[in-house]
């Protein structure tokens, strides 16, 4: 076949690779779409199955998937295996990479928490003079949040703060369970704002770019899909000093090709696309590529049992989740760290976690019954510091299953994360304590660099061609024809789940990108 | 095909080919049919001749791809056999035995740790865990012994439930999420007690008593089996394979 040049091609079709197929296609721009990944077939791949039936009867095989807490052995083969794309990390810097590689990208399984950033988020550089700002402030993105928050459907309740913007909700006017209003009012003692939760609902029990966003690509009829193609290299015409397309590995044959291409997005995943900058030896004038990665510490926090629930009166007491969002460091400075935490709040009448009673056989037992549906345990989302040195490096030494060079990561937490941990267990302990909750395990110790699957930055945004790598519009500034839509634009973490701000920023460039290309600039 | 056979079929298509064509009918079926005229099936030819070849070959494939799996029921392995054990000394397995009797007795109507074969399971888990993991259990395992060698001259594996309670109990905390207690021998007592309720819960026998006692399938979760594998080890991508022939080869 005679090779032809596509008008715009989008590296990977995750939750940005699709919101940027959807926007350029619907506006009539032809885009081809590459995922080094296959298909997903729901049907063909998924069962219910009980795990008495799996080979290790629910503990996984062992030794995979070490650096994934998330993987069971339900789920163990949805997630990229190390061992056939390596990554590495100094010894004493623990680094979770957690990856995904199908059609759809990380999307089908994403925890759904759907927040706004502010501009104590965007301009957190003003507030205490760490890092830099964004290039963008909240009022820009307003317009696109809303189309977002429509588009995944999110619940959530209208509180009116200003570090928590309001957007289009499905409302939430759920009453609190007793137990969850005893937290709400303790709250107030303390300062702190327990609010509702805010969670993308999407269709059909799915919130993913699968289902919410390529297939209305797919309607324009301009969407061209090619699942298995690891791309290898971005290509630069020398003549221009642009990027001309891209060459790819099939995943199966290992065949390489090459595809010619006016402009590309890529929006592998924030590591994946900044490796693949990396390999391309593009965009980084700036020297700030591969660095300022910066994600949010998980994993700490408390689990309560509420007296009244137990035995069996659960019921009306227990129930539900509320969002604590980010408080400390807004109009004042608390000692000892900067930025902000936001908690997770599960109040649950389902089964008690055994691993917080300390007792063994028919006393345990005795506890798990009289606990069932007693259960109050709070999460920590707690925006890390991206300095300078949390950054990658390629490993041309370590080459992946397709002879791809790898990621070599090294970032570190500091003592700015552990006082916000501390701060954050002891005012929950206070106010589940004043509500009347007996407290059993209070966790300070947190998941290491990468767990909550948020990494951000190492392509960041700047108006600045010497800061960042990308300008306002996620243009690159050394090529106006390569954008990037992932997270590795993000300038600072906040404590927000990424995904409604990634969609949002993916949204807007993309119609810039439409109306570069109408106005034939790029 | 003996070779005979093969030119004569030869001899027949070629006969047969050459009288359809000046008679203008259809010719009749050749032992070795001839080969499919369209591009499609040509392809097919070219992978699978057998399959390609003609009309009734080519139904047989379409048969076969529709055909559904006949609905056989299958049995886990332990309803009838149990798990050999060779990863643990026998010192250490007594003590993981007797660890399981003490921490998950049977209950009311449900089978005992032991019962459901936990121990010989994790014998067979720990020896295929990394080194790490299998650390742990080894010095966990050994630390138990010794700590009731210590207080009561016996060895765990004898202990009575009052003296096993003694070295265990200290050692239980509370913990969650992915972080166990962080002192080694807390952290075994802890993990081991996870493990045992885990492979315990999730056995055949467990399965098999909750069925028993008309209860809903215990553990039932949503699998995901491997998706579209494309790593293939046989062969050697990214170099050329031949070395170029060079003028001096051919001289």
């Amino acid at each position: 076949m005679a090779q032809k040049k596509v008008d715009v091609l989008i590296i990977g079709s995750g939750h940005t690779g699709g919101m940027a197929a959807k926007i350029l296609t619907e506006k009539g721009i032809a885009c081809t779409m590459l995922d080094a990944g296959p298909m997903l077939n729901f049907e063909k791949y998924r069962e219910l199955k009980p795990a008495s039936q799996l080979p290790y009867r629910g503990l996984g095989t062992p030794g995979r998937n070490p650096h994934i807490y998330q993987s069971s052995e339900f789920n163990e083969n949805q997630w990229v295996d190390e061992k056939v794309i390596p990554y590495s990390h100094p010894s004493d810097q623990i680094y979770n990479w957690v990856r995904v590689r199908s059609v759809g990208g990380r999307s089908p399984f994403w925890g759904r928490q759907s927040f706004r950033h502010s501009d104590y988020e965007f301009k957190s550089k003003d507030h205490d003079g760490f890092g830099e700002n964004w290039p963008i402030q909240y009022s820009d993105l307003i317009p696109y949040y809303d189309r977002v928050e429509e588009i995944f459907r999110v619940t959530g309740s209208t509180e009116h703060l200003p570090q928590y913007p309001d957007g289009k909700f499905i409302e939430d006017k759920a009453p609190w369970s007793g137990a969850m209003q005893r937290f709400v009012d303790a709250g107030k003692k303390h300062g702190v704002p327990v609010t509702k939760p805010r969670s993308s609902q999407g269709r059909d029990g799915l919130a993913a770019s699968l289902n919410l966003l390529l297939p209305d690509a797919v309607q324009t009829g301009k969407l061209t899909m090619i699942p298995n193609a690891i791309v290898r290299q971005i290509t630069v015409d020398k003549n221009t000093g642009l990027a001309d397309g891209v060459t790819f590995v099939d995943r199966h044959s290992h065949r390489e090709m090459t595809l010619k291409a006016r402009v590309i997005i890529v929006a592998a995943g924030t590591l994946e696309t900044t490796k693949l900058l990396m390999a391309s030896e593009i965009c980084n004038s700036s020297g700030a590529l591969g660095h300022y990665l910066t994600d949010q510490i998980y994993g700490a926090g408390i689990i309560c049992s509420v007296p009244e629930a137990r035995d069996g009166k659960s019921r009306g007491i227990t129930g539900g989740g509320a969002l604590i969002p980010g408080f400390r460091n807004l109009d004042t400075k608390t000692d000892g760290f900067l930025r902000r935490y936001a908690v997770n709040v599960s109040c649950s009448n389902g089964p008690f976690d055994p691993r917080a009673l300390p007792y063994y056989g028919a006393e345990l037992d005795s506890k798990l019954a009289s606990y069932n549906g007693s259960s109050f345990s709070t999460n920590i989302m707690g925006e890390t510091l991206g300095h300078y040195d949390n950054h990658v490096t390629l490993n041309k030494q370590v080459l992946d299953a397709w002879g791809m060079p790898t990621l070599n990561i090294a970032t570190r937490y500091t003592s700015n994360e552990t006082n916000m941990t501390k701060d954050y267990i002891d005012t929950m302990a206070a106010m589940a304590t004043d509500a009347g909750f007996e407290i059993l395990v209070k966790n300070y110790e947190f998941n290491p660099p990468g767990f909550s699957i948020h990494e951000q930055g190492t392509a960041r945004m700047s108006a600045d061609p010497k800061k960042g790598v990308v300008n306002q519009w996620n243009q690159t500034h050394d090529m106006k024809n390569v954008f990037i839509t992932d997270a590795s634009v993000f300038v600072s973490a906040g404590w927000q789940n990424p995904t409604i701000t990634m969609c949002a920023l993916a949204m807007r460039a993309s119609e810039h990108l439409a109306e570069e290309m109408r106005k034939g600039n790029v | 095909m003996k070779r005979r056979d093969f030119v004569k079929g030869l001899a027949v298509a070629t006969a047969t080919a050459g009288t359809a064509i000046g008679q203008q009918k259809p010719a009749p079926q050749a032992q070795n049919p001839a080969p499919a005229a369209n591009a499609a099936d040509q392809g097919t030819m070219a992978v699978n001749p057998a399959a390609a070849s003609a009309p009734a070959a080519q139904d047989r494939v379409r048969q076969q791809a529709q055909f559904k799996t006949p609905n056989i029921p299958v049995s886990q392995p332990d309803v009838v056999a149990t798990t050999d054990t060779r990863y643990f000394t026998p010192v250490r397995y007594a003590t993981l035995v007797h660890l399981c009797e003490v921490l998950m007795p049977a209950s009311n109507d449900y089978p005992s740790a032991v019962k459901a074969g936990a121990p010989e399971f994790l014998d067979f888990y720990l020896g295929a865990s990394p080194a790490e993991e299998q650390k742990l259990y080894n010095d966990g395992l050994d630390r138990l012994n010794a700590d009731c060698m210590k207080q009561f001259k016996t060895p765990f594996a004898k202990a009575d439930m009052k003296q096993a309670d003694a070295v265990i109990r200290p050692h239980l905390k509370g913990w969650m999420n992915d972080h166990p207690p962080r002192e080694t021998h807390v952290r075994f007592v802890n993990l081991a007690h996870r493990d045992i309720r885990t492979v315990t819960l999730n056995s055949t026998a467990w399965a098999m008593a909750a069925d028993a006692a008309g209860e809903r399938t215990p553990g039932v979760g949503l699998y995901w089996s491997p998706i579209d594998p494309g790593i293939e080890t046989w062969v050697k991508h990214g170099v050329a394979q031949a070395t170029p022939t060079t003028k001096h080869a051919h001289s």
